[in-house]
């Protein structure tokens, strides 16, 4: 097993627009292994998107090392985010079409067939305002995939969308995940989805986010709807919800 | 149906919302034509709609002329007043000391009502057109640099984050966000520009000049030709609106994937 990611005790301060201190992240330390989905499950606040940003090199740590395993190729991530982000003067296909441009690759292929597996044929010259909000997800999603990163960063990649096209998309993102066999951060608050959609989950603590649980999902890699009701779905639930309570518990004490 | 459509595209409110705006405007006229004739009022002190639709086929005015000359001095101006406005934006967006810098120019020039300097411009650059030019340019680039400058920089971070993770350059984060993200504010600020453009030519005119719509009203002024004034009113009113319409025209042209509102 190689590592994709390797975070050692990597800590994280901002100053504020009043100049107060904020600690977002201490001591986190992780990896993650190539071909696995791992979840980041956390209280909202909690620095996920921070290290997200830190893991794709965006942002600089306070202290701590991060190691990226090149493998001989270039490093590059796929990122998702809570909103789409599609750039609203691009057609789908363009949009889609964005990291290849970005890291010059000239085999537009992956374009086409990412088209095909999020069933938007037909969409292509449509630009994002003429999409509803699981198409514009599906395409966002499409995007992170297309130039083969060597891991894809969700940030809480379905916040806002209804209950029902959010399920269907998770499906369909662990379709993608599993078929394509691509290496994946996910970070979430949604325990369920983390749950269906990764290999093990990291429950991480209220500001200044540290791990402080790993909990293993003991599902089949390729996973399927009615895994949702798999009573090991339910015990990698239960786990990560009892940790988050307590913690929740710890903070409501210690204000009160 | 498909006529209503289109109009919405331009757009222009549907076809169905036209029905009281357009009753309005032509009670309005009839009303008028009708008070005009009922209290005998003079031609010079308010004029009838029939006599001013009478003043563009009688008498010795050159009306083509006139309205050729305002909308030339408009419409040079303002294509200078885009490019001068951009350029500005760019270099306030580009660097921060630069931004700095000419703030204070920025600002001032802002709160300064601009027709103002229009007789000063005047000892400055000579009484030519270039003056004219200049004040509507001066009308018409503001706007374009405080809705480019904001275009330029009010973009989704996450994209600027996507770029940045894949290594993109600051010039393709600029050319492949920033730039089109621009796109519909420079309209917006193109709406007011040419707008702007049509006050300056006519303050330009009224300080010196001797043809355009202007210098038409102010030597009807002078000769108590009211009917005249009128006249160049309706023309420019008419020329306004098709600037506005040609501005959002092109809008729609260039930017299928907006809408606004």
């Amino acid at each position: 097993m190689t590592s994709v990611v390797i975070l050692e005790n990597v800590s994280k301060h901002y100053t504020t627009v009043k100049g107060n201190e904020v600690q977002a992240l201490k001591d986190v330390s992780l990896s993650v292994q190539k071909g696995e989905t791992v979840a980041i499950v956390g209280p909202s606040g909690c620095g996920k998107s921070t290290l997200l940003r830190l893991i794709a090199g965006v942002e600089k740590p306070g202290s701590g090392r991060i190691h990226r395993e090149t493998a001989g190729a270039q490093f590059a991530v796929g990122y998702v985010f809570q909103d789409s982000s599609l750039m609203r003067w691009r057609t789908v296909y363009d949009n889609i079409k964005l990291p290849l441009e970005v890291v010059k690759k000239k085999d537009l292929g992956n374009v086409d067939r990412l088209i095909e597996m999020i069933g938007m044929k037909g969409f292509e010259r449509s630009y994002p305002i003429e999409l509803s909000g699981g198409m514009q997800r599906r395409v966002s999603i499409a995007r992170a995939f297309v130039h083969e990163p060597s891991i894809i960063l969700m940030d809480e990649p379905f916040t806002g969308v209804d209950e029902l096209t959010k399920e269907a998309l998770e499906n369909e993102l662990g379709t993608l995940i599993r078929t394509l066999n691509v290496t994946a951060l996910l970070v979430t608050h949604d325990i369920e989805e983390a749950v269906f959609l990764s290999d093990r989950i990291l429950v991480m603590s209220p500001r200044p986010g540290a791990i402080v649980e790993e909990v293993p999902v003991n599902l089949p890699p390729a996973r399927d709807p009615s895994m949702r009701s798999n009573i090991e779905f339910f015990a990698a639930a239960n786990k990560v919800r009892a940790k988050l309570l307590e913690m929740h518990a710890m903070k409501v004490d210690a204000a009160t | 149906m498909a006529s209503i459509g289109g109009a919405r595209r331009l757009g222009l409110p549907g076809l169905a919302n036209y029905g009281l705006p357009v009753v309005s405007f032509v009670a309005g006229v009839v009303l008028w034509q009708l008070a005009v004739e009922f209290f005998h009022i003079p031609a010079y002190l308010f004029p009838s709609p029939s006599a001013i639709v009478r003043i563009f086929f009688t008498g010795n005015i050159n009306w083509v002329q006139h309205t050729l000359v305002t909308l030339n001095e408009a419409v040079t101006g303002s294509a200078i007043g885009i490019i001068v406005g951009f350029a500005i934006a760019l270099l306030i967006t580009l660097s921060a000391t630069l931004n700095k810098i000419l703030m204070p120019y920025i600002v001032a020039l802002q709160v300064l009502p601009k027709v103002a300097i229009a007789p000063i411009i005047y000892i400055l650059l000579g009484f030519t057109n270039t003056s004219r030019i200049i004040l509507i340019v001066i009308l018409t680039f503001f706007p374009i640099v405080i809705n480019v400058s904001t275009g330029l920089t009010d973009v989704d971070r996450n994209l600027i984050f996507l770029l940045q993770s894949l290594r993109a350059s600051k010039a393709t984060i600029f050319y492949k966000v920033r730039l089109p993200n621009s796109l519909p504010y420079f309209f917006d600020g193109l709406k007011i520009g040419v707008s702007g453009a049509l006050v300056g030519a006519i303050v330009a005119e009224f300080v010196s000049s001797n043809s355009g719509l202007g210098f038409l009203i102010l030597n009807s002024q002078y000769t108590f030709n009211t009917v005249a004034a009128f006249g160049a009113f309706t023309i420019l009113t008419v020329l306004g609106l098709l600037l506005y319409a040609a501005v959002v025209l092109l809008a729609r042209q260039l930017m299928p994937w907006y809408r606004s509102g």
